[in-house]
């Protein structure tokens, strides 16, 4: 007992950390269970809400072949309960579910190991399965953890996955946070895939609707394409064929090696006293075993060495897209790649349904392509560093009415580029760059899911500061900074043109 | 046995005493009071030369200034021909430029401030909106007054955004949820300008004199209610602000009625055919407009229906207990003037769309008939109550909803009696609106699919699709034109 209160008083010494952008502070109050989990803290005393986030290091890029999908999926899976949550009787529930388990696995291994297998037999389990499935659900409580938090007041609940990262929101009245720590710890530690088979339907119907979504094939055989070796090489959502086949097997692995405090941050935006917030997730964070460590990601990008070109047809709007790598988050060259960007594209996005103007078509690919020689709807550019290899990417749409090809427009984008090798940006350009990547900065504080996300996911990979190093860095960018990465990135040999023809079908 | 037990309980006060005490369930949770009043709007209100209207708050935690003019004026009061008008206008007003700068020069001012100035038309209102660093807002605030007031609307980049946007007309039917609402509307309002879709020739033919009409009548000071939040202090803020809108002058315009009731429609089936591999489904018919008593009612019954998410009846069913799709629910859409639209919503695989329908359909029968249960009541009650002071996180945010109740004519302690309105609904009230306002044998069922798959069917619903009502076939418009496609 007694150490348990030595243990609170060393908690409640949290370690604030200040640090200035201007005259502007982002002042994020940080503490380190004993297990390895983090917790950050941005007080913003006022209305009683606090945002409640927990980000975990993985993603799809910690998947392989054969459980492409499996991140997200064990995200979804996440919500299925726990040894308490989500049941009314665990023992006899936990026994049914291991019967279909059981015969689950005898149906996989009939359906997928055996060339189409014994329909007969199949369906023979399946029948049985369904009445486990059934007997199973008088001891369900459906959506339990969905339910409290909604009862309470939760607002922005949600989840989700990205290639690197995944995580777990909630915003809550600021007298309720106990809630999130209580059923956050809850299902780090003793999380029960239940419905686990018809959750995959779920996320194949996920799935398909990327589908319908014209174009979508071919830009994920595009990324597919350019990403040859590194695990960035298939999307969040997964292959089908592995969607199908993922075993509840792989999702226990999958959550045993990733779900570890000490691969995790939780963060808190809002109204709320920092000690009290430390106490209790000693409390309940607090009682989880650390794991083991984690090594990162093996297999990066090779160099490509010769120019790919793709060519597709489909039901999307006829349209260019020039991809390029480039180095990840944290490499020098990132800020000034990010100012190319900015620069060449900005305000040449397509326009939206409610045809919002301004926003600005500021950017040089605007204002020649679609403004000047009336080439382009629309022309954009953005960088993506991401955190294992980035990518540099130029999207156009044509004219047609004009005659206008994608190929026409792929020649004036390698023409400004050319432009930009040799003159590099104006010295106006560069403190465009500057002055909106500080006014971006100080609006970004303004938020607080916003706040969250942004502050949470840096956490995980070169920590918080870097928000405010990569600002400091960008100061610093130089217009020869900007001919150099120009002249070393935008290369043929290092770069996927992808033209893609509008035409009926898929 | 016992002295453990004793033990245990010692822990547990002593724990609890310091705000130790680990709870294994939510049950066991106890947490302290908290008592939250929303800002009353009166203390923000103000008026700026001209009669100009605005809701006004000091908020020095960030270098920041914001503000939105918004306007009674949007795409229902733009005549058939020129459809379109609306989003012409969001386009132009700032790239158009004012009459001594070019709408170029405008936009790289506001980038190189790292600001942001944007413009969109709604349905009936249209919005203005700046939001510069503190060190920047008199320079800001004179380009959003100098965008607000003289507009120029030059040829050149008129030209360029109409056949921009007659392009972009090329996409109108790629995305199968745009097919979807938009026929769905068109199906339950008829042909009005709620339903009303720009071509090739009404984009065409709007021209630099329509755009300076419709400015001149709807942008006057006694039109438009501003949201301002940010670091600046109120006297300072009028000042500058009564100076930028001296001289500015008009008043509210006669605006043309709306309509309040709608052709009526046949239900049934309509089906709108798409070589994709699932059905995107809507069904249902008009609601209510948000200004009925019968308002708080309807949202908590149809949070319990398909509006609240997990906790819903819809998802349990369609989505948790039958894995049938990802997105699915039921909505009551609201309009400012008028009744908004009600829908069940789902989109599956070819071969359980009926099924998935007949799921829906079900509930919409069953929260008819049957009383909702005390913990569903409970839930969807907590869920209003307890995430009330969510809206009022950010200042401007408030500010802007301050100034729609205004716009909108809403009472202005709407949000002083939101939670009291929300607490007497009860389980008798949920039925009764239910009855009300849901009619499931008037239903629009509206599909976007792939007709052969989605009408066979599967083990579970063998089709074909008229067992659920007649059978209506939907072409697609060729956006072009407006006319019938000649291919889909």
């Amino acid at each position: 007992m007694k150490k348990r209160i030595l243990a609170l008083t060393l908690a409640a010494a949290v370690l604030a950390v200040f640090a200035l952008a201007g005259d502007v502070t982002l002042d994020v109050k940080e503490h380190v269970l004993g297990n390895g989990m983090k917790i950050l803290m941005i007080p913003k005393p006022g209305v009683p809400r606090v945002v409640c986030h927990i980000y975990f290091r993985v993603g799809s890029i910690n998947e392989r072949p054969g459980i492409t999908g499996s991140a997200h999926v064990h995200e979804h899976l996440m919500f299925k309960g726990t040894e308490v949550m989500g049941v009314t009787d665990y023992a006899a529930e936990s026994k049914i579910d291991a019967e279909i388990d059981a015969l689950m696995d005898k149906i996989y291994r009939e359906r997928f190991w055996k060339d189409g297998g014994d329909a007969a037999q199949i369906a023979a389990w399946q029948k049985k399965v369904d009445e486990l499935v059934a007997a199973q659900k008088a001891y369900i409580i459906k959506d339990d953890l969905w339910t409290r938090y909604m009862s309470n007041g939760g607002t922005g609940l949600n989840a989700s996955t990205s290639q690197e990262t995944t995580g777990y929101y909630v915003t809550l009245p600021s007298n309720k946070v106990e809630l999130q720590m209580l059923m956050e710890s809850d299902r780090l530690m003793n999380a029960r895939f239940r419905e686990f088979y018809s959750e995959k339907d779920v996320i194949m119907e996920e799935r398909r609707l990327s589908e319908n979504q014209p174009g979508y094939f071919f830009g994920e055989q595009v990324d597919a394409a350019f990403y040859t070796a590194s695990p960035y090489h298939w999307d969040v959502i997964g292959w089908m064929d592995d969607l199908k086949k993922m075993t509840k097997k792989d999702l226990i692995d999958f959550h045993d090696t990733y779900y570890v405090p000490n691969n995790a941050v939780a963060i808190y935006v809002g109204d709320f006293d920092p000690q009290a917030i430390v106490a209790m997730a000693e409390k309940y964070f607090g009682r989880i075993p650390k794991g083991p460590d984690l090594e990162p990601i093996r297999t990066g990008e090779p160099a490509q060495y010769s120019e790919k070109r793709f060519y597709g047809e489909g039901p999307a709007p006829t349209s260019l897209r020039m991809m390029f790598h480039i180095p990840p988050d944290g490499h020098p060259d990132a800020a000034a790649l990010g100012i190319l960007a900015g620069t060449l594209g900005s305000g040449g996005g397509g326009m939206g349904p409610r045809g919002g103007g301004g926003g600005g078509g500021t950017g040089r690919l605007y204002k020649t392509l679609v403004r000047d020689k009336q080439m382009a709807v629309s022309a954009s550019a953005s960088s993506r560093p991401q955190w294992y290899v980035g990518a540099f990417q130029f999207n156009a749409t044509p004219r047609l009415d004009k005659g206008v090809k994608p190929e026409d427009l792929e020649k004036e984008i390698w023409a400004e580029i050319d432009k930009v090798k040799k003159d590099g940006l104006t010295e106006e350009e560069l403190q465009k760059a500057k002055n909106k990547g500080e006014a971006a900065f100080v609006r970004s504080l303004a938020s607080t899911a916003g706040l969250a996300s942004r502050v949470g996911r840096a956490e995980l990979k070169r920590g918080w500061r870097s928000i405010l190093t990569d600002l400091d860095g960008l100061k610093k960018v130089t217009n020869d900074d900007i001919k150099r990465v120009a002249a070393k990135y935008f290369v043929k040999d290092n770069s996927l043109t992808a033209i893609y023809t509008r035409k009926s079908g898929r | 046995m016992k002295r453990t037990i004793i033990a245990i309980l010692a822990l547990t006060l002593l724990c609890s005493g310091l705000g130790l005490a680990q709870a294994k369930h939510p049950s066991e949770l106890k947490y302290p009071g908290l008592k939250y009043d929303p800002p009353d709007p009166k203390a923000f209100r103000t008026v700026y030369a001209g009669g100009i209207r605005a809701y006004v708050q000091e908020d020095h935690g960030l270098p920041l200034f914001n503000i939105t003019a918004v306007f009674n004026c949007g795409d229902l009061y733009v005549p058939k021909d020129k459809a379109g008008l609306g989003r012409v206008l969001g386009d132009q007003l700032i790239k158009g430029g004012t009459a001594s700068r070019e709408g170029t020069a405008i936009e790289e001012r506001i980038d190189f401030l790292g600001g942001s100035l944007n413009f969109m038309v709604q349905e009936r209102t249209a919005m203005l909106s700046l939001s510069v660093l503190t060190k920047d807002l008199d320079e800001g605030l004179a380009l959003f007054f100098d965008v607000l007031r003289n507009p120029a609307f030059r040829e050149e980049p008129l030209k360029l955004a109409k056949a921009r946007f007659i392009e972009q007309l090329r996409q109108a039917n790629d995305q199968p949820n745009a097919v979807l609402s938009r026929e769905y509307e068109k199906v339950l309002y008829g042909d009005n300008a709620l339903t009303w879709q720009p071509t090739k020739a009404t984009y065409e033919s709007i021209g630099v004199a329509d755009l300076k009409a419709f400015h001149a009548k709807h942008f006057t000071p006694r039109n438009v209610i501003l949201a301002v939040a940010g670091d600046f202090t109120k006297a300072a803020l009028k000042a500058k602000i009564d100076k930028l809108a001296s001289g500015w002058k008009g008043g509210a315009p006669a605006l043309p009625a709306l309509p309040k009731s709608f052709p009526s429609h046949e239900p049934g089936v309509y089906f709108i055919q798409k070589a994709i591999n699932q059905g995107y489904i809507s069904l249902g018919h008009l609601g209510l407009e948000d200004t009925n008593p019968d308002y708080f009612a309807v949202q908590v019954m149809n949070f319990i229906l398909g509006g609240g998410s997990f906790t819903s009846r819809i998802t349990t069913k369609v989505r948790s207990d039958e894995g049938l799709s990802y997105n699915q629910g039921s909505r009551f859409a609201y309009r400012w003037g008028f009744p908004g639209t009600f829908s069940g919503y789902v989109q599956t695989k070819s071969s359980t769309v009926g099924y998935a329908i007949s799921l829906i359909l079900a509930e919409f029968d069953r929260i008819r008939k049957e009383p909702v249960s005390d913990a569903e009541m409970e839930t969807a009650i907590n869920y209003y109550l307890e995430s009330f002071a969510d809206g009022f996180q950010s200042s401007l945010q408030t500010m802007m909803s301050f100034a729609n109740l205004e716009m909108t004519g809403k009472p202005m302690d709407y949000y002083k009696t939101f939670r009291s309105k929300i607490q007497a609904v009860t389980k008798a009230r949920v039925q009764e609106v239910a009855q009300k306002y849901i009619h499931p044998d008037q239903a629009v069922i509206m599909i976007v699919g792939d007709f052969e798959p989605c009408n066979k069917g599967g083990d579970k619903w063998p089709g074909p699709l008229d067992k659920l009502g007649k059978l209506h076939r939907i072409d697609l418009i060729d956006p072009m034109t407006g006319q019938v496609a000649k291919t889909p």
